[in-house]
């Protein structure tokens, strides 16, 4: 297993609510944020942080990129191999891509990395190399105006890697690409993962994280439900071993598999399908014993309801209601009403 | 690369930008017009004031002229300065300069330095053209210390009113409410202060407007105090003997200190606490 090299400790960032009283018409309450987080980060592992919207990853990412303060909880580091030490600036070491930076104006694609250069003290010949691993070395002179939404991200990833960070976070990077633009994306977030750059990336559809982590973090109502690698959080969680078979024509699907680890069945005039947890060899057998024409079959990945639901017990109705209204629904008793 | 290069780069780029921006070019006309027009104006050897004053010597007529200091190029500073957060803020931007390892103070100078320089180049560049005017128009030089004080008295009112829009920005969410806070700022400095201090005059028993009051003279003047225009005027006072308003140069150099350190903290703490 790859070495860890950021760990965040009962970390905890609540934001600052407006609580005007007569006597204090500017006072402020800690709101909803993160509470009580802990988390490690390890070397070349790429993972995915999975939640509903309001779910606090953005908050999460823009913690670990030191963007906003720890306010509770302990935050260490070995990136330089000389064992565990406080981080004093997580800056240095972090690369953040935001969820959505709008790169506009007559500044060209060059210009605008230099300046965030300049910040950071990254030499031109950097840059250069930069631009060509994202794939923008012959747009290098094009005006910010002139990209289209894959070049913007690929951009907003150049930015984040300035400082070789050892950490690339990644908020909800696949908005707005088509897919092809989502592949090279992937393609370039796995070449990194390579280098050993530890990347984090957030997204509330799972769909577009598979086949790319290795590990998964459940967020919601700002903790972090379960987290690990993708093959034991789906144990614990107990939603390994799924599979869906679809086929053509009239078959007793039902008969496939004992009617405990059918999960779901839908039939119409001319298809089927079959979702269980059972044996997936004894399931195919039954269905090729009784001729069933069998057009796929393949492990079935949870959703992120399902993730959401095996996490906290809730059904599949109060968990989507509640994905649905999330942002309306207060915190979790922790601390709510404690003044800042 | 060391601390303050690194400031002073990324101030260059911000003054770089804006000074190339359409929005000076289309504040230069005002600029021209209000900087060495009105030098222009009051230089003219047949000129009569209001209560049949002339100014005679070079000084005054850079004192008069400093009407277009305070009407035109401190809002010129905040039409400049404005959107100097809430843009980046709106478009995303905000968020990967603060993810940036330079610290938030640091980036904070830079952006006050950046955008004062990007007012303050066309604004002195019009300031010697004013002193040019009044020399060709009057035969008359000022004398080194008087041009020194206007400079450096021009450059803090400019500063102050950069300053008060980058602090606006700083707080509002959408560059409508920046605006407007800015522009509320100067309005109420460069008009509405002269009823401020006629309400103060009125409770206090003086009597307002009273030119030749000793009273209402040394109460407008400690009032001007308060404003940054007053205290603009203060220290260009210190050059005209003729005028007198019972405050002394130094308490006027104290409170220009203070209209630039207390924004100037204001600021640094604002961006400490900026979340995106």
């Amino acid at each position: 297993m790859a070495e860890a090299l950021l760990s965040f400790r009962s970390v905890q960032h609540r934001h600052a609510l407006p609580a005007p009283s007569l006597f204090r018409p500017w006072g402020k309450r800690a709101g909803p944020g993160i509470v009580g987080l802990s988390l490690d980060l390890y070397e070349g592992s790429v993972l995915g942080l999975i939640g509903p919207n309001g779910a606090g990853k953005t908050t999460l990412l823009r913690m670990m990129a030191g963007v906003l303060p720890v306010q509770k909880g302990t935050v260490e580091a070995q990136f330089d191999g000389e064992g565990w030490r406080p981080v004093e600036d997580l800056r240095r070491w972090v690369g953040h891509m935001p969820e959505q930076v709008r790169w506009q104006g007559r500044t060209t694609v060059f210009e605008a990395l230099s300046q965030l250069g300049e910040m950071r003290g990254t030499s031109e010949k950097k840059i250069q190399r930069l631009l060509a691993l994202v794939g923008l070395r012959s747009r290098r002179d094009d005006a910010l105006d002139n990209l289209s939404q894959g070049m913007r991200q690929r951009l907003s990833i150049a930015a984040a890697l300035l400082g070789s960070p050892k950490v690339l976070l990644l908020d909800e990077p696949f908005n707005g690409l088509d897919p092809v633009a989502a592949e090279a994306f992937t393609a370039l977030v796995r070449t990194l993962a390579a280098k050993g750059v530890s990347v984090v990336i957030s997204s509330h559809m799972v769909a577009h994280l598979e086949g790319l982590i290795d590990r998964i973090g459940l967020l919601h109502r700002g903790q972090l439900l379960d987290e690990g690698p993708l093959e034991d959080v789906e144990r614990r969680l107990g939603l390994e071993g799924r599979y869906t078979m679809t086929g053509k024509g009239t078959a007793d699907i039902t008969s496939f598999a004992p009617a405990g680890d059918i999960l779901a069945h839908h039939e119409d005039e001319d298809n089927w399908s079959l979702t269980v947890k059972a044996n997936p060899e004894s399931v195919l057998s039954a269905a090729m014993k009784a001729k069933a024409n069998i057009t796929s079959w393949a492990p079935m990945r949870p959703n992120l309801v399902e993730w959401l639901c095996a996490a906290t017990g809730m059904s599949v109705d109060d968990i989507s209601l509640e994905v649905a209204s999330s942002a309306m629904l207060p915190m979790r008793t922790l601390e709510v009403g404690e003044d800042e | 690369m060391s601390d303050f290069n690194r400031i002073m780069k990324v101030a260059a780029r911000i003054r770089k930008e804006r000074l190339s921006g359409i929005r000076l070019k289309i504040m230069l006309p005002i600029l021209l017009l209000f900087l060495p027009g009105m030098a222009w104006g009051f230089s003219d050897p047949n000129i009569v004031l209001p209560g049949g004053h002339q100014p005679d010597t070079a000084m005054e007529v850079l004192f008069y002229a400093s009407l277009g200091v305070v009407f035109g190029a401190t809002m010129c500073a905040v039409l400049m300065a404005f959107d100097g957060v809430s843009k980046d803020r709106a478009s995303g931007m905000l968020e990967v300069r603060l993810a940036q390892p330079m610290p938030r103070k640091h980036q904070a100078t830079a952006l006050i330095l950046g955008h004062a320089q990007s007012i303050l180049v066309p604004v002195y560049a019009l300031l010697l053209a004013s002193v040019l005017v009044v020399r060709f128009r009057m035969g008359e030089w000022p004398s080194i210390t008087e041009m020194l004080t206007y400079a450096l008295s021009t450059g803090l009112v400019v500063f102050w009113y950069t300053l008060f829009a980058l602090l606006a920005s700083t707080s509002a969410r959408e560059q409508g409410t920046a605006i407007a806070f800015g522009i509320g700022v100067w309005f109420f400095f460069t008009f509405l202060w002269a009823l401020v201090t006629s309400m103060v005059a009125y409770a206090s028993g003086v009597a307002v407007g009273e030119a030749n009051d000793p009273a209402w003279v040394a109460l407008e003047g400690m009032l001007d105090l308060l404003s940054p225009n007053g205290v603009y005027h203060h220290l260009l006072e210190t050059q005209l003997p003729s005028v007198d308003r019972g405050v002394p140069a130094w308490q006027s150099w104290l409170a220009a200190l203070l209209w630039t350190a207390l924004p100037w903290w204001a600021l640094h703490h604002r961006m400490e606490r900026l979340v995106p």
